[in-house]
C-alpha cells in the first residue's frame, strides 16, 4: 500500500513535469521541469530496487545532461524570457503526430503480457553482475559505445578549441 | 569616565511588565496542559482501555507540554541568575552540553537498537493500524532490564518498534546533526581563519570563545528582510537554495557513521552519495540564473564548469578504492579497515595512497572551496551566484556548502582513512565490546564508533579550511587545465596501476605487505610531522612571529 | 566631474552605453557589457571599469574616474601653503607623509626656505616608514584580490606598528600633516628611536616570510606571471613612473637619479624588474630572493615583487637615518604669511606609487596663484585600458592591483 502510494506520487510528478515542459513558455523553466521528470524517474528506479540504475540516472542525466542543457539554454536564449509562439498549423501537425505515437505506445502496452510479480529478480550484488554481463555477454556493444563516446569527446574538444590568432 | 563593558550593552532588557505578562501566559499554559493530561488519562483509561497510542497522545504529550511550560516559567523567573551563572561557567556549560548531546544520541540509538531487536519486524510492517501492533507495552515492560519498568517508559518505547517511526527519528537526528554541524563548522572556520591570520576570532557571544556566534548569526539571518530582486525569476529564485540543500541532506542517507549507524545500507551507497553531490550543481546554477544579475550568472557558469568537470577525477579516484575493496557498499568498505592503521585502504598500496590525495583535491574543487572558490570569489564577483541572496536563503546555501564538505570528507574517511575505526586494531578491544554500558562506551571511544568518524571528518574539514586560508585563488582556465590535463591523467594512471596491482600482486604476498608497510609508515610520518610542526610552531611562537607581535597582540 | 578615458573613438561602445541598448545587450552569446564598480571589492577605491567581455575574455576595459574628485587644486588657490598641507594628506591617503614631503619641498624651493638638518633626517625617516606602510597595504590587498586572505592580515599587523609610531610622533594614524613648510610640526617623542629600531628588527625578517607565503606560491605566480606585460618603451611613452616603470626594466628612481632632500647621503639600491633567475639587490644579512620561472619583465608579478624589495631598502634607509640623526631644530622659523615670490616651481618626488609632482605658481602673495598636483596613479592608470585587452576577467583585479592605484590621487 505504501509502495502504491509512492508509485502514484512519483508517476504524477513525472508525467506532470513532462506536461509542464511542453507547456512552459520560458525555456529555463522548461529545463527545470525536466529536472522534475528525471528526478521522478530516478525515484521510480529506486522504488523498483534498481538502486544502481537510479543513482546512475541521477549522476548522468540530472548531474550531467540536465546541467549541460541548462547551460546551453542560459547562454543562447535571446533574453531571459524567451517566448515560443508556435503557429496554429504547427500545433495541429504536432497534435496529430503525438496522438498517433501515443496511441501506438498505449496499444502495445495494453496488449503486452506483463509478468505478475513485482519482486526483484536478482539477489545480492547487482553491480557485480552488471559488470560481469557488460564484459562478457554485452562486450561488443560496450566497446562500441565507448568508441562512440571517445569520438564525441574528441569532436567536442576540437569544436571548442581556442582559435590561435 | 567609566569604562563601558561589553556585557552591559549585550544584556537583554527585561522590563517588568513584559516579564509578568510572559509569566502569566506560561502559567496558564502549564495549568491547561496539566488539566488536559488529567482529562486525557481519564478518557484513555475508561474509553480506550489504556491503548498505548491513546496514552501517548492524550497523556504523555500534554504532560510533556506542561513540563516545557514549567521549565520556561522557571527560566523567566530566574533569568538574571541563570544568565550570570552561564556567563561565569560558559566553558563548562558548553562542554557539558556537547557531552550531554553525544550521550543523548548514543542513548537513543541504544534504545532503538534494543526495541528493534525485540520487535524483529520488517522495516515497513505490513499492517500498521491504529489498534494492535506486534508488541504491547506489557511485553515491553517485561523486557526492559533494570529498574526501568515504568508505564511511561514502555509507552514511550512502544512507537519505536515500527520501522517508520525509527526512520523518522533517524531523519530528525540527521537533520539536527547537519544543522548543528554546519553551525559548528562556521564557528570553527572563523576560529581557524582567525588563528591563521594572527587574530582571535569570535570571543564574546556565549562567553567561551564565542561558541554561540553561529547561533546568533542564524537568529539574525532569520530576522532579515526577504529580499527578492526586481526582475528575478521568483519561483526559481525561491527554489534554488532548496535544490542545493536537499541533495546535501540526502547524501546522508547512505553515509555510514558506524557499523550500524547508517540510515539505509545501500549496496550502491558510494554511487548514490556521488549522485547526490552531483545534483547540487543544479541548485547553484539556477540560483545564479534566477538572480537577474550578470555577476551571479558569471558565478553560476563558472561553477557549473568546475563542478561537473571535477566529478570525473573524483569518481575515478574513488574507483581506485572500489577496485581494492571489491564492493560499492560503504559499510562493507568500512568494515575492511578494522585492523588498525595499516589496514586503512589509503595505505594498501602506493596507488591508493596517491588516489587519496587526488580525491581530496578533486573534492576541494567539487565543494567550491579555495583554491577553487571562483563561484564565490569575493574580490571579483562580489559573491558569485550568492550575490542576490540574503537572510535565510543565503543561510541555506551556506549550510549546503558545509553539508557537502562533510559528505565529501565522510567519503574520504570511509574509503581511505579507516571509516569509524581508530588506528588501533579492533580485536585488541574485543573484550570490551561484549560488556555492559560503560565498557561499551570505552570501546566506542577507543576502538571504533561514530565519534571517530565525526572526528576524522572534522580533521579533514580542518585541512580544507587550512588550505583555504593559505592559498590564493586559481583562475577558471587554470582550474579546468588542472582538471583535464593534470588530475584526470593522474587518476587514470592510478586506476590503471591499481587494477594491475590487484590482478598481479596476490593478497598477502611479500610485495603487497612491503608496499602496505611502507605506505603506512609514510602516512604515519606525515601525520606526526604535521603535529610536530604545529607543536614546534606553538612552542617557538615568540621567536618565529616576533616578540613585538606576540606581546602586544592577543592572537599573534 | 566625470571624465571618460576614451583615447580612441569607439562609436559602438558609445552607443552601447545608453540604457536601453544595455538592457537588450544582456545575454547575447557574443558580448556582454559588464560594469565593475564604482563599488566593488577589488577596484581599489571608487573606480568604475566598463568591460566588454566575450564570456571570460575581456575585449575592452574603459576606466571611468572622477568619483573621488574633491577640487583639491581649486582649493589650493584659496589656501596658504601651510593650510594646504592637510589637503595633500588626502591625495594619496596611504602615503600621506610622502605627499606632505613633496609639497613642502616644492614650496621651500619656491620660497627659498631653509630646513634644519634634524628636520631633514626626520622627514626621510617618516617618508620611508610611510613607504613601507604603503607597500604593505599594496601587498596585502593584492593578496586579497588574488584570493589569499591571510597576507592581508599580516600586512596590517605590521602596518599597525608603523601607525603606532606615527601616532606617537604626530597624533594621527592616516592623515598626518606632520611634514610641513620648513621642517616638521613636532619633534620626535622620547623613545621613538628605540621603538623604531625595535620595529625594524622585528619587521625585516617578515618580508622573507611574505615572499615564501605569497610571492613564490605557484598559484600566485600563475595568476600574475606574464599577465599585463608592459614593455619599457610603452612604459615611458605612457608616462608611467615608480614601480610600474621600474618593473619593465627602466632603472629610474628620482631618489637616485635626481636626488632631493638628503637622499644622496644614504646607500640604497634601486631594484628593477628581472627575468626568471635574476637576483634583485637586497641589503646585507637578508636572504637573497630569486625571481622564479613563469614570470617575465614588466608583468604583474614583477610590479608586485619590486614593492617587496623596496621595503628592504626602505628599512635600510631608515636604519641609516636613525644612526645619523643629529640634534637640533625640528623646524625653521617660517612666517605664518610666507610670501610666495612671483614665479613657478615644478617639483617631483618619488612616492610609493610613482612620481608625485607639484606645480606651484606664486604671485607675491601668501596664497598661490595655482597649485597643480601630478598624481602618479592618474598616469599609471591610463595604461589600464591598453593592457586589459584580451585578458581574462580574473586578470582585471590582478592588473589593477599591480598598478596599485589610489583613487585619491587619480581624482584629487
Amino acid at each position: 500500500m505504501f509502495e502504491a502510494f509512492v508509485f502514484y506520487l512519483l508517476a504524477t510528478v513525472a508525467v506532470g513535469s513532462a506536461v509542464a515542459i511542453v507547456l512552459a513558455k520560458d525555456i529555463v523553466r522548461a529545463a527545470v521541469w525536466l529536472l522534475g521528470t528525471l528526478g521522478a524517474v530516478a525515484g521510480l528506479y529506486f522504488l523498483l530496487a534498481a538502486y544502481f540504475l537510479g543513482a546512475v540516472q541521477l549522476i548522468v542525466y540530472v548531474g550531467g545532461t540536465l546541467v549541460l542543457i541548462i547551460f546551453g539554454v542560459m547562454l543562447t536564449g535571446r533574453s531571459p524570457w524567451a517566448r515560443q509562439r508556435p503557429s496554429r498549423w504547427e500545433v495541429l501537425a504536432a497534435a496529430v503526430t503525438c496522438s498517433l505515437l501515443f496511441g501506438t505506445v498505449v496499444g502495445e502496452m495494453m496488449g503486452a503480457g506483463w509478468a505478475g510479480s513485482a519482486r526483484p529478480t536478482t539477489k545480492g550484488q547487482t553491480v557485480a553482475e552488471l559488470g560481469r554481463e557488460l564484459l562478457t555477454t554485452y562486450l561488443v556493444p560496450f566497446e562500441a559505445v565507448s568508441v562512440l563516446l571517445l569520438v564525441v569527446m574528441i569532436g567536442a574538444a576540437y569544436l571548442a578549441r581556442v582559435e590561435r590568432r | 569616565m567609566q569604562a563601558i563593558r561589553g556585557e552591559d550593552i549585550l544584556k537583554p532588557r527585561w522590563d517588568p511588565a513584559l516579564r509578568s505578562r510572559a509569566l502569566r501566559a506560561v502559567c496558564r499554559g502549564c495549568l491547561g496542559a496539566l488539566a488536559g493530561a488529567a482529562a486525557g488519562a481519564a478518557v484513555a483509561r475508561l474509553g480506550l482501555r489504556g491503548h498505548p497510542v491513546a496514552v501517548l497522545l492524550l497523556v504523555v504529550v500534554p504532560l510533556g507540554l506542561a513540563a516545557l511550560a514549567a521549565v520556561a516559567g522557571g527560566l523567566i523567573v530566574l533569568a538574571g541568575p541563570i544568565g550570570r551563572a552561564l556567563r561565569r561557567f560558559a566553558a563548562p556549560v558548553f562542554w557539558g552540553a556537547v557531552i550531554a548531546s553525544v550521550l543523548l544520541i548514543w542513548g537513543v540509538a541504544e534504545l532503538m537498537g534494543f526495541v528493534g531487536e525485540l520487535a524483529r519486524v520488517d522495516p515497513v510492517p505490513e499492517a500498521v493500524t491504529a489498534f494492535g501492533g506486534p508488541l504491547t507495552t506489557g511485553e515491553l515492560r517485561e523486557s526492559l532490564r533494570g529498574p526501568g519498568r515504568f508505564v511511561l517508559l514502555s509507552g514511550l518505547l512502544w512507537p519505536l518498534q515500527f520501522g517508520v517511526v525509527r526512520d523518522l527519528v533517524v531523519v530528525a537526528g540527521v537533520v539536527a546533526f547537519v544543522s548543528v554541524f554546519a553551525m559548528f563548522a562556521i564557528w570553527w572556520e572563523r576560529k581557524v581563519s582567525a588563528r591563521i591570520q594572527s587574530r582571535l576570532g569570535p570571543m564574546r557571544v556565549g562567553g567561551w570563545h564565542g561558541w554561540a556566534q553561529s547561533l546568533a548569526d542564524g537568529i539574525k539571518l532569520l530576522g532579515k528582510e526577504d529580499l527578492i530582486p526586481a526582475g528575478a525569476d521568483r519561483p526559481l529564485f525561491c527554489l534554488a537554495p532548496y535544490l542545493a540543500f536537499v541533495p546535501a541532506l540526502c547524501g546522508f542517507i547512505a553515509l555510514p557513521f558506524g557499523a550500524y549507524w547508517v540510515f539505509r545500507n545501500l549496496d550502491v551507497g558510494l554511487v548514490f552519495v556521488l549522485a547526490m553531490v552531483g545534483v547540487e550543481v543544479i541548485g547553484v546554477i539556477l540560483g545564479g540564473w534566477a538572480s537577474n544579475n550578470k555577476w551571479s550568472l558569471y558565478g553560476a557558469m563558472r561553477e557549473a564548469c568546475q563542478m561537473v568537470s571535477y566529478e570525473i577525477p573524483m569518481g575515478m579516484a574513488l574507483l581506485v578504492v572500489v577496485t581494492a575493496a571489491g564492493t560499492l557498499n560503504l559499510t562493507e568498505i568500512g568494515e575492511l579497515q578494522k585492523s588498525g592503521w595499516a589496514s586503512w585502504l589509503a595505505f594498501r598500496n602506493p596507488f591508493t595512497f596517491v588516489a587519496c590525495f587526488l580525491y581530496f583535491v578533486a573534492a576541494l574543487a567539487s565543494c567550491k572551496r579555495a583554491p577553487f572558490d571562483l563561484p564565490e570569489a569575493e574580490s571579483e564577483l562580489v559573491a558569485g551566484f550568492m550575490t542576490e541572496y540574503s537572510g535565510f536563503r543565503w543561510c541555506l546555501f551556506f549550510f549546503a556548502e558545509y553539508a557537502a564538505m562533510f559528505i565529501v570528507s565522510g567519503l574520504a574517511t570511509t574509503l581511505f582513512l579507516g571509516a569509524w575505526y581508530s588506528p588501533l586494531p579492533v580485536r585488541w578491544g574485543a573484550v570490551l565490546a561484549e560488556g555492559g554500558l560503560l565498557s561499551r562506551a570505552v570501546h566506542g571511544l577507543v576502538f571504533c564508533g561514530p565519534l571517530w568518524f565525526v572526528a576524522k571528518c572534522i580533521l579533514l574539514i580542518y585541512v580544507q579550511m587550512w588550505i583555504r586560508w593559505t592559498l590564493p585563488r586559481v583562475r577558471i582556465d587554470q582550474v579546468l587545465y588542472a582538471c583535464v590535463q593534470v588530475l584526470l591523467p593522474l587518476t587514470m594512471l592510478a586506476l590503471l596501476g591499481q587494477s594491475l596491482w590487484e590482478l598481479l600482486v596476490p593478497r598477502g604476498s611479500a610485495l603487497g605487505l612491503a608496499a602496505n608497510a611502507i605506505t603506512s609508515a609514510i602516512g604515519a610520518v606525515l601525520v606526526m610531522g604535521a603535529v610536530g610542526a604545529a607543536a614546534y610552531g606553538r612552542m617557538n611562537r615568540r621567536r618565529l612571529v616576533g616578540s613585538l607581535a606576540v606581546e602586544h597582540l592577543p592572537g599573534a | 566631474m566625470a571624465r571618460d578615458v576614451l583615447l580612441e573613438s569607439v562609436p559602438d561602445l558609445r552607443a552601447d552605453l545608453d540604457r536601453e541598448s544595455m538592457a537588450a545587450a544582456d545575454v547575447r552569446t557574443e558580448e556582454m557589457l559588464v560594469n565593475m564598480g564604482p563599488q566593488h571589492p577589488s577596484t581599489h577605491g571608487v573606480l568604475r571599469l566598463v568591460l566588454r567581455t566575450d564570456g571570460e575574455l575581456v575585449l575592452d576595459a574603459v576606466p571611468h574616474i572622477g568619483y573621488l574628485h574633491r577640487c583639491a587644486e581649486k582649493i589650493g588657490e584659496n589656501l596658504a601653503p601651510y593650510q594646504f598641507i592637510p589637503k595633500t594628506d588626502r591625495l594619496d591617503y596611504l602615503a600621506a607623509m610622502n605627499n606632505n614631503h613633496v609639497f613642502s619641498l616644492a614650496v621651500e624651493r619656491l620660497a627659498g626656505v631653509e630646513v634644519p638638518e634634524r628636520a631633514r633626517y626626520i622627514r626621510i625617516i617618516m617618508a620611508e616608514l610611510n613607504r613601507i606602510a604603503s607597500h604593505l597595504v599594496s601587498f596585502g590587498t593584492y593578496g586579497l584580490d588574488m584570493g589569499a586572505f591571510t597576507p592581508f592580515l599580516y600586512a596590517f599587523r605590521e602596518r599597525e606598528m608603523i601607525l603606532d609610531l606615527f601616532e606617537a610622533a604626530c597624533g594621527a594614524r592616516l592623515t598626518y600633516s606632520y611634514i610641513t613648510i620648513g621642517g616638521v610640526t613636532h619633534d620626535l617623542p622620547d623613545g621613538f628611536v628605540e621603538r623604531c629600531r625595535e620595529f625594524l628588527d622585528y619587521f625585516e625578517p617578515k618580508i622573507d616570510e611574505y615572499n615564501r607565503l605569497l610571492s613564490y606560491n605557484q598559484i600566485f605566480i600563475k595568476r600574475t606571471g606574464c599577465v599585463g606585460v608592459i614593455r619599457p618603451d610603452e612604459a615611458i611613452a605612457w608616462g608611467l613612473t615608480g614601480v610600474c616603470l621600474r618593473a619593465s626594466g627602466v632603472r629610474w628612481d628620482l631618489r637616485r637619479c635626481l636626488p632631493y632632500e638628503i637622499y644622496d647621503r644614504f646607500e640604497f639600491e634601486v631594484p628593477v624588474g628581472l627575468p626568471p633567475g635574476g637576483v634583485p639587490p637586497v641589503p646585507a644579512g637578508v636572504p637573497a630572493p630569486k625571481v622564479p620561472a613563469g614570470t617575465c619583465v614588466g608583468d604583474c608579478w614583477n610590479r608586485y615583487f619590486l614593492r617587496m624589495i623596496e621595503m628592504y631598502w626602505s628599512v635600510a634607509i631608515v636604519r641609516q637615518a636613525l644612526d645619523g640623526l643629529p640634534a637640533g631644530d625640528y623646524r625653521s622659523k617660517v612666517p605664518r604669511n610666507l610670501k610666495l615670490p612671483e614665479g613657478e616651481v615644478y617639483f617631483e618626488g618619488e612616492n610609493p606609487r610613482g612620481q608625485l609632482g607639484f606645480l606651484i605658481v606664486g604671485d607675491g602673495s601668501p596664497i598661490p596663484y595655482r597649485v597643480k598636483a601630478r598624481g602618479p596613479s592618474f598616469c599609471n592608470l591610463s595604461i589600464a585600458r591598453r593592457i586589459c585587452r584580451n585578458c581574462l576577467l580574473a586578470d582585471i583585479p590582478a592588473i589593477i592591483g599591480s598598478i596599485d592605484v589610489v583613487m585619491g590621487e587619480v581624482d584629487r
